[in-house]
């Protein structure tokens, strides 16, 4: 898997299983994770991924293996592993009573830092994602992006050399999605910090990780680099629009570069020998042909694919409850893209005073 | 990508310094205060309610031959400061119940610190808000006619009990919430309280009691508790009445320790 023999990687698991009661959530992970990498742990609602994440970040004990964590046992010395990572998890656990700021205070109280240190730090995360502005205000007006921005800074806070990412956007719009995006990458690109993500976004994973893992049914049924595990499904398909009447010379011309696939009313779609290194080979074979390309575009195989491929259902809408399908079909190959977000969290400061006023703190 | 050698966390000890993360997390509870100052209402209503409740029903008894005191403020004052004290027990419940179902807790228990820090500060917290109802009671008691035969003595051991049982009431919230995590069982925290403080000398002393009462008051170690609160007020701070409210007090702090500690560890199922 991820690292090379001989040196430890900041993140290890072997045989990781996770038992709740007569549930295995987990069944026999292993992880290698090297340093400085991204990588995606990319599966459906209840597949298992935020239990391997707990149990990574000591919140959760393994039932049966071992996890190694920045060079540290998860069991044996987990307030090292504390020491050493920043996780923001699924939920961003922040106080909707406390103030941005106040919160960035109490993170490095939790870390040990001094109060002069700390209040530096907080300032430059602040500024870091954005949230200067709203430091003083209270958490519990914040947007579903403010939220999931400060949750980072928080988790930043004591400059961990190893950040766990549990569904970062879930919940997000697509701007705050991307700006989520960028802030990870930079993270990685500058500071080197590996990063451990969690999400059912297909397009996240594609986008950010170098390294997937899919997991289902607690297994994990595939893993390596978003091209890698794509190229294992098969060649990309070219859909490639002509003039009407001119769709027969164009087969002609295109049989020898790839087999033919389904296509709409008008369209030819080829699976492409080659890749897309091959594109300019169809171009001058059209050309040569003296047929005239209105609208060509190559579509790589998605990583909804390679999940269909390795469990025979579809990723992509399986966390809206439809578990198998969704739209895309093993013909499609655009199904898979871009998962469907929901609008920002909504206000949920009268919830928590309410429910604080009711326990009388 | 390749893997290169493991290196340590330079950043921060794997140890935190457990003072200024407990000092931190009660201003966090104050803070919660300041900015829902209806949360307070309850605070200083109760303590007022059971001070003039209390004396006000329970006012003839003092008639009875062997009640112990002809002054209903001296026997009611202690009990009522250590009822108000035990509501500090009962929001530190209430705020564990609310970090554990927001996920907040998840954050605290991310630290490296040592895990008793979190439980122990809201213990302390309990304590540091049993202040203001002990004071406002004892403030009403002065006023209503308490006296002090025993002295400032008498504050002192008063003080020992209501702050023991804001700690120990603590112990058993955070137990019962560890273990159900939820608000909601925060009237289980309660009807605990309630049930151990009704089973006890509170109102009535031992000696009146009558039927299977008064063998269950001898059992409970909340009996030697109000005995301690009580030992300057009914009396002149005799050793007999103190000391088994102090072995009372360390014995329930073991054992509500290892409830709430185990409840902790059971976070992790």
């Amino acid at each position: 898997m991820g690292g090379d023999g001989g040196a430890e990687a900041p993140i290890v698991a072997e045989g990781l299983v996770r038992e709740f009661g007569d549930v295995r959530a987990v069944e026999h992970v292993d992880l290698s994770v090297a340093e400085g990498e991204i990588f995606g742990f990319l599966g459906p609602n209840g597949a298992g991924k935020s239990t391997t994440v707990r149990m990574l970040t000591t919140l959760l004990r393994p039932t049966g293996g071992t996890a190694r964590v920045a060079g540290h046992d998860v069991v044996r010395d987990a307030p090292a592993v504390r020491a050493a990572i920043g996780v923001a998890l699924q939920d961003a656990a922040i106080d909707p009573l406390m103030t941005g700021r106040e919160l960035l205070r109490l993170q490095a109280v939790l870390h040990g830092i001094g109060r002069r240190e700390g209040q530096a730090r907080a300032e430059r995360l602040l500024e870091r994602v954005g949230l200067t502005e709203a430091a003083d205000r209270l958490v519990g007006r914040y947007s579903g992006g403010m939220r999931r921005r400060l949750d980072l800074a928080l988790a930043l806070m004591h400059e961990p050399r190893v950040l766990f990412l549990d569904e970062p956007t879930t919940g997000l719009d697509p701007s705050s999605r991307s700006n989520l995006w960028d802030e990870v990458r930079r993270l990685n690109t500058e500071a080197g910090t590996t990063v451990f993500l969690t999400t059912q976004y297909l397009e996240e994973a594609d986008e950010l990780a170098h390294r997937v893992a899919i997991i289902d049914h607690g297994r994990i049924v595939r893993e390596g680099t978003p091209g890698s595990l794509k190229g294992e499904v098969g060649d990309p398909t070219l859909v490639i629009e002509v003039p009407a009447g001119d769709e027969d010379v164009a087969l002609s011309a295109l049989a020898p570069l790839g087999e033919f696939r389904p296509a709409r009313s008008g369209r030819i779609a080829l699976g492409l020998h080659g890749g897309a290194a091959a594109m300019a080979g169809v171009v001058r074979a059209l050309d040569g042909a003296g047929v005239e390309i209105q609208h060509i575009e190559l579509n790589e195989p998605s990583l909804d694919d390679v999940f269909a491929e390795a469990t025979g259902r579809r990723l992509e809408g399986a966390g809206d409850g439809d578990g198998a399908g969704g739209e895309g079909s093993a013909e499609d190959p655009r199904a898979g893209g871009v998962a469907e977000l929901e609008e920002p969290m909504g206000d949920e400061l009268g919830g928590a005073i309410g429910g604080a006023a009711e326990a009388g703190r | 990508m390749t893997a290169t050698t493991a290196r340590p966390s330079t950043v921060v000890a794997s140890r935190v310094p457990a003072l200024p993360m407990m000092g931190l997390l009660m201003r966090r509870s104050l803070t919660a205060i300041r900015r829902i100052p209806a949360a307070l209402i309850p605070v200083v209503v109760m303590p007022i309610f059971f001070t003039v409740a209390f004396s006000g029903t329970f006012r003839g008894l003092t008639q009875l031959p062997g009640y112990p005191t002809d002054n209903i403020y001296n026997w009611m004052v202690p009990y009522a400061c250590l009822q108000t004290a035990s509501f500090g027990a009962l929001a530190t419940a209430f705020g564990l119940g609310r970090d554990l179902e927001g996920g907040f807790y998840d954050r605290l228990l991310l630290s490296p610190a040592a895990r008793w820090v979190v439980p122990a500060s809201g213990v302390l917290w309990a304590m540091v808000r049993a202040l203001l109802p002990i004071g406002i009671t004892l403030t009403i008691g002065v006023a209503g006619g308490m006296d002090f035969p025993g002295g400032a003595e008498a504050v002192l051991w008063l003080m020992v009990a209501a702050f023991g049982i804001a700690g120990l009431g603590a112990l058993w919230g955070l137990g019962v919430m560890y273990r159900l995590r939820r608000q909601s069982a925060g009237g289980l925290v309660q009807i605990g309280l309630f049930v151990v403080m009704f089973l006890s000398v509170g109102t009535v002393p031992l000696e009146l009691q009558e039927g299977w009462l008064p063998h269950v008051a001898r059992l409970n170690p909340l009996t030697y508790i109000l005995d301690l609160s009580r030992a300057g007020f009914v009396g002149t701070n005799a050793w007999a009445d103190i000391w088994p409210g102090l072995v009372a007090l360390a014995g329930s702090a073991v054992l509500l320790g290892w409830w709430a500690m185990s409840g902790l560890r059971s976070l992790d199922p």
